[in-house]
Parts: C-alpha cells; sequence; structure tokens
C-alpha cells in the first residue's frame, strides 16, 4: 500500500507522505459475522457468488465464519467496501466494515 | 431452462404455512439482518435500507406465491433458474425470523448443531422448528440442483 519503498529512498518527500498516508486511510475491511441460521452451503454460495472465490477458499471463509465467529473476507477502498457489504446484506448474511490499521 | 419440480406431502406442510406467513408478515417492514451500525442513521438508511426491503419483499412474496391455490390441489413446487436466487434469500429471511420470533427458547449450539430431540419441545415451538428444517431442505435442494445457474447468473 505504500507509494514508497523505504530502504531505496531515505528521504521522504510532504507528497509522498500523503499519499502514504490516504492509501492506509482508504483500507477497509469486510468482516462476515456468524449467525446460527444460514446453512454452511448456502454461506459457500454467497462467498463464491459475491467475491468470486473458488469452492475452496469460499469454503475457508465460511468455515472460519462458523469456528471463530469472523472472517475477513474482502479488503479494500471504503466504497468498494459498502458495496460489498450491502450485497451480503442483501443474502441475509451479518456483515460489518473495519479500518484496516495493519495493512 | 432448467427446473426442478419437488412433490411435497399437503399434510406434512400445510401446517407450516402458518409460520412462514407470519414470519413473512413480520419482515414486511423490517429486514431480517438489522443494518450496520454505519448505515443505521439518515441518509445511509435511505439509501440501505429501502432497496433492501424492497428485495427482501421481492424474495417473500415469491416464496409465498409457492403456495398458491395450484400447491393445494397437486403438492407441487417448482424452482427454476429464474426464481431461484430470490427463493434461496427468502427462504434465509424467513429462516432468521421463525428464528427470532419463534424459537427464542432454543440456544444458539442447538440451532448451529440441530441436536435437539424435536418430542422435548412444546407444540408452538416444534413446528416452528419443522418449518425451519423446511426451508432448510428448500435451501438444500435449490443449491445442489440450481447453484451453478445462481453462480453464473
Amino acid at each position: 500500500m505504500t507509494t514508497t519503498t523505504p530502504a531505496t529512498t531515505p528521504t521522504t518527500t510532504p507528497k509522498e507522505k500523503t499519499g502514504e498516508k490516504t492509501a492506509l486511510a482508504d483500507s477497509w475491511r469486510v468482516v462476515v459475522l456468524n449467525d446460527p441460521v444460514n446453512l454452511m452451503s448456502y454461506v459457500v454460495l454467497v462467498f463464491r457468488k459475491l467475491f468470486g472465490f473458488d469452492e475452496t477458499t469460499a469454503r475457508r471463509h465460511m468455515l472460519e465464519v462458523h469456528e471463530r465467529g469472523r472472517s475477513v473476507v474482502w479488503r479494500g477502498v471504503r466504497e468498494q467496501a459498502e458495496a460489498y457489504a450491502y450485497a451480503l446484506h442483501e443474502w441475509h448474511l451479518t456483515a460489518i466494515l473495519e479500518r484496516n490499521e495493519t495493512d | 431452462m432448467k427446473r426442478i419440480e419437488v412433490k411435497l406431502s399437503l399434510s406434512a406442510v400445510a401446517p407450516l404455512l402458518d409460520i412462514i406467513k407470519t414470519a413473512a408478515g413480520s419482515l414486511a417492514w423490517s429486514l431480517a439482518v438489522a443494518l450496520p451500525d454505519f448505515a443505521r442513521d439518515g441518509e445511509w438508511r435511505d439509501v440501505w435500507a429501502r432497496p433492501l426491503l424492497e428485495s427482501q419483499n421481492t424474495g417473500l412474496a415469491q416464496l409465498l406465491g409457492l403456495f398458491d391455490s395450484d400447491f393445494f390441489k397437486t403438492g407441487v413446487i417448482a424452482f427454476d433458474e429464474e426464481n431461484a436466487t430470490s427463493l434461496l434469500r427468502a427462504c434465509a429471511a424467513v429462516r432468521l425470523q421463525v428464528r427470532a420470533q419463534f424459537l427464542t427458547a432454543l440456544p444458539d449450539a442447538v440451532m448451529e448443531t440441530g441436536a435437539v430431540d424435536p418430542v422435548t419441545l412444546d407444540d408452538g415451538t416444534r413446528k416452528a422448528l419443522m418449518c425451519h428444517l423446511f426451508l432448510a431442505t428448500m435451501q438444500e435442494v435449490i443449491i445442489r440442483h440450481l447453484g451453478n445457474s445462481i453462480l453464473e447468473g
């Protein structure tokens, strides 16, 4: 997410700093939360449909939701994260957005 | 177009329809899943809640439409590539509402594992649980036979 590589760029211009800050501020996670109702096969299908996951990846995220209560299914800019959260809601899955502090 | 017809036992399913209709009625003005915090107020609520509710109600109407007068003559319901997505979602919405409205006595762990003996439940809870399981079976049939169509659609 950074615009410069510190090892090769010992000094950072104000412009570069701004770019880095903006990129971090725009990084969000879409997190799907567990519910005791929706079928595992249904959740796998929704993940495949909305995120284009293959069966194995969709199943891994579904099991993470089931076993840990949550799974990060997408990371990126806020606007797209909102669109994914809306789509998940349309399929009656519980999704929240979290600012990505680690990227 | 791929079409799946399922023949149901009228005597088994008819008693569950009251629960489905009641749950669907409760969802006429409220979403099956609460909006995320950021979308609960002001402009956000209008942008999210209204179209989500419209989409939810469209699905619920299709689900209830399966159990029309023809169903009571034939016992047959049909899924196809056009209604599969709406029905799948509507089943999810009604199952969530049935759980919230009629199955509060059952802990989440029981709901997830299905490890409950229906004989130990009171009549109302047992009927709601049967409805919950019936809708899950509908979802499984749709996913098994029309899942690929939904993914490609």
